[in-house]
């Protein structure tokens, strides 16, 4: 007789050893609130999603953002606002989509793929957003430096002095290690949440696909 | 008290309450964590309830959710356990089935089990609820063939975890 065959006469056999739950019991658990993980999954994607919405409105409204507008004309503004605006719906559909998917009557394998694939949607999300925030300023920091009367007169004196080149440098250095900070700063925090929530998930992901192979 | 699907719902889970047991029994190792599992496992099953047609039995459509909640959609809470204390209640309730010797053999292949991966503990799962591979592999979403081989492969690690 095998181990585990040995186990299974006991399993069997004692299946009353349990502790009984009432059906008072089970009744005051139906209304107690689910911790699970994908609870966890569409409260923070949708926190993600809330967050990025406020930026690109808050960011709209400044008086910066009013600058960079006269700046940029109206033409180009309104092809960004448009272009922003239908990656957060596309995403937001996508992301939809996917976790009325997720269905706890599915194969093991398919409800960690399922919850896995709405994870990425999120996670392509806030990668597009983070690189057009990168595209945007820089623009930002090539039409300032262009159009900005301030920042003219002092490139034009800087010139004058012969330091043109240092003063150019430490513009765009300054500017392009700044944003990339930010950036970087950002996925960091935001791969952290998610490394932490998805660890077991992952790792037993892929457990079973390794039984594939 | 409540609705009719409830009073249902509450009738079949209570009858069959051991089948979610078992599943916190090889899933958790405290007393308060197995409480905890078992909530969230009624939680699940009552959300899927309204799709259960009858067609099938009870517990056969309850593994699915079952398993599913303990591997993937549980969030365990970090809590200090006593892994040993907890094993042996459960165990004393049996003991004069038992010869000594062939109580702590079982013990020490309980424990060998814990120490088995969650997806691993599934597969002993099924197996000790006498599950056909055909079964084992459509929960899991594998094949059958591969089903086979992994549980081989498992009874292999308990023995080697039970004679290092």
């Amino acid at each position: 007789m095998d181990v585990l065959d040995k186990l299974k006469n006991d399993w069997q056999k004692n299946g009353d050893r349990y502790p009984r739950i009432s059906e008072h019991e089970i009744y005051g658990m139906l209304h107690k609130k689910s911790s699970s993980i994908v609870k966890w999954i569409l409260f923070i994607s949708i926190i993600e999603f809330a967050v990025f919405l406020t930026l690109s409105l808050m960011l709209s409204d400044t008086q910066n953002a009013k600058t960079m507008v006269n700046y940029m004309g109206e033409v180009l503004n309104i092809t960004f606002t448009v272009i922003d605006m239908g990656i957060n719906v596309v995403f937001m559909y996508l992301f939809y989509i996917n976790y009325k998917k997720i269905k706890n009557t599915d194969k093991v394998k398919n409800l960690m793929a399922n919850i896995l694939k709405s994870r990425k949607i999120v996670s392509r999300y806030i990668m597009v957003k983070l690189i057009a925030t990168f595209i945007l300023a820089l623009i930002s920091i090539q039409y300032v430096h262009t159009y900005d009367p301030k920042w003219i007169e002092l490139f034009q004196e800087a010139e004058q002095e012969g330091k043109g080149f240092v003063i150019n440098l430490l513009y765009y250095g300054v500017g392009i290690i700044a944003i990339l900070l930010f950036v970087a700063l950002f996925w960091l925090f935001y791969k952290l949440i998610y490394g932490l929530l998805l660890k077991r998930l992952n790792r037993n992901y892929q457990e079973l696909k390794k039984i594939e192979i | 008290m409540g609705s009719e699907l409830e009073r249902s719902f509450v009738e079949q889970l209570q009858e069959n309450q051991n089948l979610i047991h078992k599943i916190c029994r090889l899933y958790t190792d405290s007393e308060d964590a197995h409480k905890d599992l078992f909530q969230e496992i009624t939680i699940q099953l009552w959300k899927a309830f309204p799709q259960f047609r009858g067609d099938s039995k009870f517990t056969t459509w309850a593994y699915r959710v079952a398993l599913n909640t303990a591997i993937t959609l549980y969030r365990k809470k970090s809590r200090t356990v006593n892994t040993v204390e907890f094993n042996n209640t459960i165990h004393k309730v049996n003991q004069e089935e038992y010869d000594y010797e062939e109580e702590e053999h079982l013990k020490l292949l309980y424990q060998a089990v814990h120490q088995l991966n969650d997806i691993e503990k599934a597969l002993v799962f099924m197996y000790l609820e006498d599950k056909d591979y055909g079964e084992i592999a459509d929960t899991l979403g594998i094949s059958e063939v591969n089903a086979r081989v992994k549980m081989n492969r498992i009874k292999g690690k308990l023995k080697k975890i039970l004679n290092p």
